[in-house]
């Protein structure tokens, strides 16, 4: 097994995170969220992440309207909800936690 | 040159090759079951319609207006499998590099479109220990659960039952690339489009009912086009069996049939009707020591306190364990035999209910056994967790070995 799969469910369970951070930037919509995850190591399929839109969706995290496109038919376009934009705080907070004791774990301890 | 079929996305027309829209048929028709219990699901579904539209959008053009197979597989790749994300203990990584999934069907496209065919496949998905039942359940459109109470059935009264399952967990692909995955629902998408198509005909010929021949003529064409359809479906399903005949002649010689040799004496029948419930609890207390044994083999690593041949796996010890019971338990196995061959042709009459007595002092040992265990091994039930890892990592090893010949 090698390092990228023993990180699935770890990559799996941040996905959620970095959905709420790329939406609280933009109102973007579903296509626009997989771009920007298509070049990191979250690469995802629209088949991972709509059931994951809805999720979010009825846990009130996030709402859509729809718009007008360009070309072709109308687009769903999300943004935060204030419980939303809570919890990415919150999530941040403990992230910024994880990834310091990350770091310092297994240091030399300080004399 | 292939048949083409029209559909609709979300209000927008599209004309498909054939077996592409047995493919897709197969993808929607998998994440709605997938999706079985979300609230959202008719809106997932729409949302992933949608993007299915956009992606056609984009391979055709002036000039093309059809959506050939390959470009299916390839959109369908694209997808990735539908998840539902309030499922937990879903398998699948989320962040699974799309690339890498698109390599597999991509030699299958070039050998032209994917053949439309349905294949046994195991599924883990939702899957018990190995996802046989499920992959059986799948393949003819029947209740996974129902075919694991059929197995476990089959065990009770026939205990090769088990034997079959390991051998089908070790022969059974598991669908890894989206086009297998297909071909793993293939049969109830055949089976719902022939469905579709009888219901259609069947309300035209409502239709046609007050004009007598416009009615004849609708029952000659669809008893003619029902007969097709029944046929192609007939004719799959001899495929697929002839398939996996040829596959397990290739891994095995069929076992040597032969009947039994020994016949008893024809005695006294109460003799065998005494004597009967007595083998059956030699039976059941022999089982309760194999499962004795298997516990204690997984606890301690040791049977009753004899190790293993030192540097064996456990896993290896574990078949070696259960080859040695199956050879103490076989005299008591051939008389049973014996006699219920001879009761068979008739030389006497065994009463049915001796047979119940039988089966439910064999389930009576079990039962007992499995509540001792819980009653004065703590450590047992540990060990009872940890088993379906040990199976795991039997099949793996298996697999290994197949694959390092």
């Amino acid at each position: 097994m090698g390092v990228n799969e023993k990180f699935n469910p770890i990559r799996k369970g941040l996905l959620e995170f970095l959905v709420l951070k790329i939406i609280a930037a933009d109102k973007v919509y579903a296509a626009d969220i997989l771009r920007q995850l298509r070049e990191t190591e979250f690469a995802t399929q629209e088949g991972t992440l709509y059931p994951l839109l809805s999720k979010m969706r009825r846990e009130k995290l996030l709402d859509y309207e729809w718009k007008e496109s360009e070309a072709g038919p109308p687009r769903k376009y999300y943004e935060l909800t204030a419980k939303g934009r809570e919890q990415l705080r919150e999530t941040t907070e403990y992230w910024q936690k994880i990834s310091g004791t990350v770091k310092d774990l297994g240091r030399a301890p300080a004399a | 040159m292939n048949k083409v079929v029209t559909i609709h996305l979300r209000g927008a027309a599209f004309q498909l090759e054939e077996a592409g829209y047995d493919a897709l048929r197969a993808y929607l028709d998998g994440a709605a079951r997938r999706l079985e219990g979300n609230p959202d699901k008719d809106e997932i579904i729409a949302d992933i319609e949608q993007a299915i539209a956009d992606k056609c959008r984009a391979v055709l053009g002036a000039y093309k207006n059809v959506v050939v197979a390959a470009e299916i597989t390839q959109i369908i790749d694209e997808m990735g499998p539908v998840q539902d994300a309030a499922a937990e203990g879903e398998e699948r990584p989320a962040g699974a590099a799309p690339g890498a999934a698109a390599a597999g069907p991509a030699t299958g496209a070039e050998a032209g479109p994917p053949p439309r065919v349905r294949r046994l496949y195991k599924i883990r998905e939702g899957a018990m220990v190995a996802g046989v039942c499920n992959g059986l359940g799948v393949y003819f459109g029947i209740d996974p659960t129902l075919v694991r109470i059929l197995f476990v059935l089959l065990t009770f009264f026939w205990g090769l039952a088990i034997l079959l399952y390991i051998v089908l967990m070790i022969i059974l692909p598991t669908p890894e690339t989206p086009a297998e995955k297909a071909a793993a629902y293939g049969i109830p998408a055949t089976a719902q489009e022939f469905i579709r198509r009888a219901r259609e005909g069947y309300y035209e010929g409502m239709r046609t009912w007050g004009n007598r021949r416009a009615h004849r003529e609708w029952r000659r064409r669809f008893k003619h086009e029902m007969k097709g359809w029944g046929y192609r479906l007939k004719r799959e399903m001899q495929e697929t069996a002839d398939r996996a005949q040829q596959q397990w002649h290739q891994h095995w010689q069929p076992p040597a049939c032969t009947p039994p040799a020994w016949t008893p004496p024809p005695g006294p029948p109460f003799l065998l009707l005494i004597t009967l419930p007595f083998v059956a609890l030699a039976r059941g207390l022999l089982a309760v020591f194999a499962f004795f044994a298997v516990i204690s083999l997984l606890a301690t690593h040791t049977v009753f306190g004899v190790a293993p041949p030192a540097g064996m796996p456990l896993w290896a010890a574990l078949v070696l364990l259960l080859i040695v019971i199956t050879i103490i338990s076989w005299p008591l196995k051939v008389l049973r035999h014996a006699w219920a061959w001879h009761a068979g042709r008739g030389a006497y009459y065994v009463p049915p209910v001796f047979w119940f007595v039988d089966t439910v002092v064999a389930i009576g040992c079990a039962v007992l056994a499995i509540w001792c265990i819980n009653r004065y091994v703590p450590h047992a039930h540990e060990a009872l967790q940890a088993a379906p890892a040990v199976f795991h990592q039997m099949i793996d090893a298996v697999k290994q070995w197949w694959a390092g010949r």
